[in-house]
């Protein structure tokens, strides 16, 4: 994978480009013809400082830096209307998820304290040390990515919930669950990791 | 003459129409009216079986005027029609049977009437007899040698005719020899063409039937379809010819007014350039002044910055070059600024190929160009300002003038005043039944009975009109030597429904004198208005009637005896067809007259007539209504309706089975120009309560089949207040609605609506008397 | 016909009900159930911040060649996200050729045969509509659920992007989808008019930030009470999960009152099928009873 360019002017397409090149989806982004049909209809809109529409224009007028801290990548809950109705057949939760891979590749994210990305730092733990997530241990991981004191507060906020989970059995308590060949699935998302790094 | 009227009245059963209607008491009610000599009945006269019957009393002779009391006079017009005895219809079926409730008082009354009215029409009726004409040419003329006249002139030539092609420069082509590339017309719609102009221009050369005449122009046009004499002067050396039809196709040139662009830098800064000219920067492989160009971006003004009109051909353009230089430079950065980007139609699938090829579209206003050249934009999509920087050229998109007059020539001396004839009814502003503002003028050409005030006359500054130059054919009519403009300088065509028909008949006009057009498009024009005239040769050849009255063979005859020189008519026609003699006398040239009674309708002394069409006949249909007593408190409400639009959604509401207010009466009548306001105050004088005008849309976007008529009814009509407070009567009492043929659910309203206004105001104090 | 099962995480945790459920009622209906040999996690909707696009097809990729050692050519899940991630990536390796490669290598590296995509990926929903058919839930009804009102929440990653079928062609509309309803009325209940059938709850970021989603959770429970319904039945373990855990959230935040249970279709149909309870239709692990369906049932 080359270096993300960053562009020299407004407007300079080099960026987009590499986008339209290497984001998952983002050879469909050209299409994009404005419409707005993604941003009307996210039911997290209001949260994001850009709508998806705004957020392909901002790829196109090569404004690097703002696209990849657009909060517009981390409150996406993923539900897939845009996508389904886009009228230009744009995958545009694809290129916003895979935007987001890329800003936290790119160290955007941390920079930026996003819960998002604590989140799912926490969930790919749980799915990489035991191949499979133990919702209990990411809750308490991502709680306490926020720091010690901020981890207790929201772990005991949330107690009521954990303990009526665990009297209908659906929080359990003990050892994570895991799945039997661990170390093949280290050797796999290693060989991933690695095919990643070389693009 | 009307001792020989003999009306046979056929009563149809078929159609629900004997269910509705108790068809023994009509039956009794109108056999024995005067002149009617017999009455018959038939399930359905429209059968083999019931035309029979018909044509038999015909070819007996014991009936010389026929009256078909069934469906609408809009269907069964080829069923019913008899040599050699007029033809009229009452309408039963969609005006009675399908919307009233069956066997009821006022649904028998509604029939009765109706078949009253058909007597009364019947017997004022004659069968028209077609004009003298005599075709002298076949000949069409061609004015304007780019892509429209040079595809017009091939049309013409394929289907037979003789052409000659005139073009005022040295060379045919036009504008289309600039371009580069053109915009796809077949499917897919993607990938640009070549430009096929060298080659037409070669077909029209080795042309047999074409003669193409350069460095011409036309100085003088006269007389009518099927016989115009034309004078074209080639380089000052006269000729005259006769052509049979004339095709316009003088195309467009670049704004007069150029400043508004200074803006964009066009003009002021070095490597911005008009799209125009970047067509040549295209031929040569994006080298501009030595320098191979690789950002560009391109400016299309937004409407109300250049001109006051966008028709989304500069938008086309704009995408077809972004995709011209992206072809030839896929690492080319093309942004393409516009307001509102219009791809119409196919244009879709031309955008999509842009898109894909990585042409950035921006809307974005530009506030200000420098050298650079730089453009400081407002980018709406972002909702910030920004600034292009590190662009090597800015190409703007210009606007497209029409040419209805030619800019080289002088201003025409006299006429300048019908080059703009407006189709804008002013109706005057009254307070307390004085006018207000210009009645000076109305009430200084107040006609003697009171009835008209003046003829409506168009309102076009003959000192100052809205196009500069002289006019294209000269021709030497009584409106003026000008093919009238609608707006924005486009010659007038009824975009609607007869795009390729001026004002003037026999002269038809395509591409981009008509509307901006591309190429493309411009050709599909040149080969309708071809079409259009062919068929008004064949037409006339049969002294029948061109668009929309197509085949009508009535034409309007002139007691000269009583005309007093008003001028109204030769003043009204929507289509400069009445000339002047000179006596001052009307002088109809009938090949150019469409027959739509406009000027019966400004006859202050109503003598022009047609054969099947007059002002006593309807009159006479008026008074063929009963008047119930006025105690039965039923008042009675005349309705003229617009055969083009108005009728048919009248029928359209039978149709649809919806209940038609039962004190109305319908006339249909050509066109609401044709009305004369003596039935207006005729009506109310006999003493119905109300009387409505229902026609077609005027003003700009009007919808009126004789582009004028609707505006001038309007205009007659608020007129007419003072006419009622002579006559004692609220001006409410009249009504005019414009309606379109798709209005079958809101006439049925409006007629509910003036009905319970009439009632407001109370019955006619003339009833009864 | 055998079906290769996909649990997914869920399964052993929050969505227990949902797994117990499905394993009661899908042989009722002809279908066998057989798991994927050693399955692991998905990576969900935030797998690909978290490791990499590749990493996830990496898990996905090791637990379609488990699939594959079954033998059977279908697999199915009844969770939504295992369901999209599992098909998209099952679509990846078929039809992309740097995917399939991909695939190739990541599973060479744990010692497996490539997997060249040709297993048939779907949804539990998909099953019941195309391979069961209502007719067949129909006829299974021994205990119809006469009188329950039932809101029918498809919720998102159920129909969106992929309802398509493995075959092409769709197995119901992204904006109005009918299985739901159908399913409950095949079991006797009536399904009322649930406007926002298809709307988001928040998915993962209702669990990372609540407070941020609550409103669209409130929406759902308010167009639920609006519509008379007793229950709301969904297919997606997150969603029932999120709507049940964050009611009382709701009502502190909102002042409001609902206590509406949240199940699943299979639980329904489990009760209708005159199942037990407890073993088969696993109500009592609603947080929530619905007490009205749990009085239906047979004891």
């Amino acid at each position: 994978m080359t270096a993300v360019p960053t562009p020299s002017r407004t407007y300079d397409l080099s960026f987009a480009r590499w986008v339209r090149e290497n984001v998952e989806g983002g050879d469909k982004l050209n299409m994009c013809m404005q419409c707005g049909m993604c941003s009307g209809s996210c039911p997290n809109g209001q949260e994001m400082d850009n709508g998806p529409r705004k957020l392909f224009m901002m790829v196109r007028a090569g404004l690097k830096d703002e696209v990849l801290s657009s909060s517009t990548l981390w409150e996406c809950t993923s539900c897939y209307r845009c996508y389904v109705r886009c009228p230009r057949g744009i995958p545009v939760t694809t290129i916003v998820q895979h935007l987001a891979a890329l800003a936290a590749k790119e160290g955007y994210a941390p920079k930026n304290k996003v819960e998002n990305y604590f989140f799912s730092k926490a969930f790919w733990w749980s799915a990489e040390s035991f191949g499979k997530t133990d919702e209990r241990l990411v809750t308490m991981k991502y709680f306490f990515s926020f720091g010690f004191g901020e981890g207790i507060r929201k772990a005991l906020d949330n107690l009521k919930i954990a303990l009526g989970m665990i009297k209908a059995g659906r929080m359990h308590i003990g050892l994570p669950h895991t799945i039997k060949n661990k170390s093949q699935l280290k050797a796999m998302i290693a060989k991933a990791k690695e095919l990643e790094q070389k693009g | 003459m009307s001792d020989d009227i003999k009306i046979g009245i056929y009563l149809c059963e078929g159609c629900g129409i004997a269910e509705a209607v108790n068809m023994d008491e009509l039956e009794q009610a109108v056999a024995n009216q005067y002149q009617v000599a017999k009455c018959q009945r038939h399930a359905a006269f429209c059968s083999d079986e019931g035309r029979a019957v018909i044509e038999k009393d015909v070819k007996d002779g014991e009936v010389n005027r026929v009256l078909v009391a069934a469906c609408s006079h809009r269907v069964m017009t080829d069923r019913f029609n008899f040599d050699g005895a007029a033809t009229v219809r009452a309408n039963l079926r969609e005006q009675v049977a399908w919307t009233q409730p069956p066997q009821d008082e006022d649904t028998q009354a509604f029939a009765k009437d109706n078949v009253l009215m058909g007597i009364a029409q019947a017997r004022t009726c004659d069968l028209p007899e077609p004009h003298e004409n005599v075709v002298k040419s076949e000949k069409i003329l061609v004015v304007g040698g780019g892509i429209s006249g040079l595809t017009a002139a091939l049309e013409a030539a394929r289907a037979g005719h003789e052409v000659t092609l005139v073009e005022k420069t040295d060379q045919l082509g036009g504008w289309t020899r600039k371009w580069s590339k053109l915009i796809p017309s077949r499917p897919p719609y993607r990938g640009l063409i070549d430009n096929p102009i060298e080659d037409i221009i070669k077909a029209v050369e080795e042309n047999d039937k074409i003669t193409v005449m350069l460095n011409t122009l036309v100085s003088k046009t006269s007389g009518e379809p099927g016989e115009f004499s034309v004078t074209l002067s080639q380089g000052g050396n006269e000729t005259e010819d006769v052509f049979g039809s004339i095709v316009v196709a003088t195309g467009w040139r670049m704004p007069d007014d150029m400043t508004p662009y200074e803006k964009y830098g066009l003009g002021k800064i070095g490597n911005v350039i008009s799209g125009v000219d970047f067509e040549e920067v295209l031929k040569n492989g994006l080298e501009h002044e030595g320098k191979k160009l690789n950002t560009i971006a391109i400016i299309i003004p937004c409407e109300s910055e250049a001109m006051p009109y966008t028709s989304g051909v500069a938008d086309r353009i704009a995408i077809k070059q972004a995709i011209q230089v992206m072809d030839a430079d896929p690492s080319a950065m093309v942004y393409v600024l516009h307001d509102n980007l219009r791809a119409h139609g196919q244009a879709e699938e031309l955008y999509r190929e842009a898109q894909e090829k990585g042409v950035v579209f921006m809307k974005a206003m530009v506030k200000s160009a420098s050298e650079g050249p730089e453009l400081v934009i407002d980018d709406l999509l972002l909702g910030r300002e920004a600034t292009l920087t590190g662009l090597d050229a800015v190409v703007v998109q210009t606007g497209m003038m029409p040419n209805s007059t030619n800019p080289d020539l002088p201003m025409a001396e006299k006429g300048n005043e019908f080059l703009c004839d407006d189709v804008n009814p002013r109706v005057p502003i009254t307070i307390n039944g004085q006018p207000a503002g210009d009645g000076d003028e109305v009430k200084a050409e107040a006609a003697g009975d009171g009835e008209e005030a003046s003829a409506v006359t168009p309102d076009c500054d003959p000192e100052n009109p809205p196009l500069p130059g002289g006019p294209i054919l000269n021709l030497q009519y009584r409106q003026g030597p000008h093919i009238p403009i609608l707006y924005n300088g486009f010659i007038d065509s009824h975009y609607i429904c007869f795009p390729y028909e001026t004002r003037r008949t026999g002269i038809y006009v395509c591409g981009a004198v008509r509307k901006p057009m591309t190429t493309a498009e411009a050709k599909e024009d040149a080969a309708g208005a071809v079409l259009k005239a062919k068929q008004a040769i064949n037409l006339v050849k049969e002294s029948r009637a061109t668009h929309p009255r197509v085949g009508d063979l009535s034409y309007p005859h002139f007691g000269l005896d009583i005309c007093t020189k008003c001028r109204r008519c030769t003043v009204e026609c929507p289509f400069g067809a009445i000339d002047e003699n000179e006596e001052g006398y009307p002088k109809l040239n009938p090949s150019r007259c469409r027959r739509c009674g406009t000027c019966m309708g400004a006859c202050p002394v109503r003598t022009i007539s047609f054969k099947n069409y007059s002002p006593n006949m309807v009159a006479e249909m008026i008074e063929a209504v009963e008047q119930p007593d006025p105690f039965d408190e039923k008042p009675r409400i005349m309705v003229f309706a617009c055969e083009n639009d108005a009728y048919p959604a009248l029928d359209m509401a039978g149709i649809n089975r919806r209940e038609i207010n039962k004190y109305m009466r319908f006339i249909p009548v050509r066109c609401l120009g044709s009305v004369t306001l003596m039935w207006v105050s005729h009506a109310l004088e006999k003493g119905y309560d109300g009387v409505m005008l229902m026609g077609c849309k005027s003003g700009d976007d009007y919808q009126c089949h004789f582009v004028k008529g609707s505006a001038i009814a309007k205009e007659r009509i608020g007129k007419v207040e003072e006419t009622l407070r002579n006559l004692m009567l609220e001006p409410e009492r009249v009504s005019f609605e414009e309606v379109s043929i798709a209005d079958s659910k809101r006439v049925v309203e409006l007629l509910d609506q003036f009905g319970e206004q009439i009632k407001g105001i109370g019955l006619n104090p003339f009833k009864g008397f | 016909m055998k079906f290769t099962y996909y649990p997914g995480c869920s399964s052993e945790a929050t969505g227990r009900h949902l797994d117990e459920s499905t394993r009661a009622v899908f042989p009722e209906l002809g279908i066998e159930v057989e798991d994927i040999e050693d399955w692991n996690c998905c990576g969900a909707s935030v797998g690909h911040i978290g490791g990499g696009p590749l990493p996830q097809l990496a898990l996905n990729a090791r637990n379609l060649a488990n699939a594959k050692k079954r033998g059977n050519e279908h697999v199915f899940t009844s969770c939504a996200a295992c369901y999209l991630n599992t098909h998209r990536n099952n679509l990846a390796i078929r039809d992309n050729e740097k995917k399939r490669q991909a695939a190739a290598e990541i599973l060479k590296a744990g010692g497996e045969e490539p997997y060249e995509g040709d297993l048939k990926v779907h949804h539990a929903m998909e099953v019941l509509v195309n391979f069961v058919g209502m007719d067949k839930v129909k006829e299974r009804v021994t205990n119809p659920l006469k009188g329950l009102k039932v809101a029918g929440w498809v919720g998102c990653q159920t129909v969106r992007p992929f309802a398509e079928t493995d075959d092409g062609g769709h197995y119901d509309t992204y904006e109005d989808p009918h299985f739901l309803d159908d399913i409950t009325e095949a079991c006797g209940a009536e399904a009322v008019d649930y406007k926002p059938k298809t709307n988001c709850c928040g998915g993962s970021v209702a669990v990372m930030k609540p407070e941020k989603t609550l409103h669209l959770m409130k929406l759902l429970l308010e167009e639920a009470e609006k519509a008379g319904a007793d229950v709301i039945s969904t297919p997606c373990p997150l969603c029932q999960t999120n709507l049940e855990m964050y009611q009382e959230a709701i009502n502190k935040k909102y002042g409001t009152n609902f206590n509406i249970p949240v199940v699943f279709p299979q639980q329904l149909m489990a009760v209708a099928f005159g199942m037990d309870p407890v073993k088969d239709a696993a109500l009592h692990r609603n947080t929530i009873r619905a007490e009205k369906l749990e009085k239906m049932a047979k004891k």
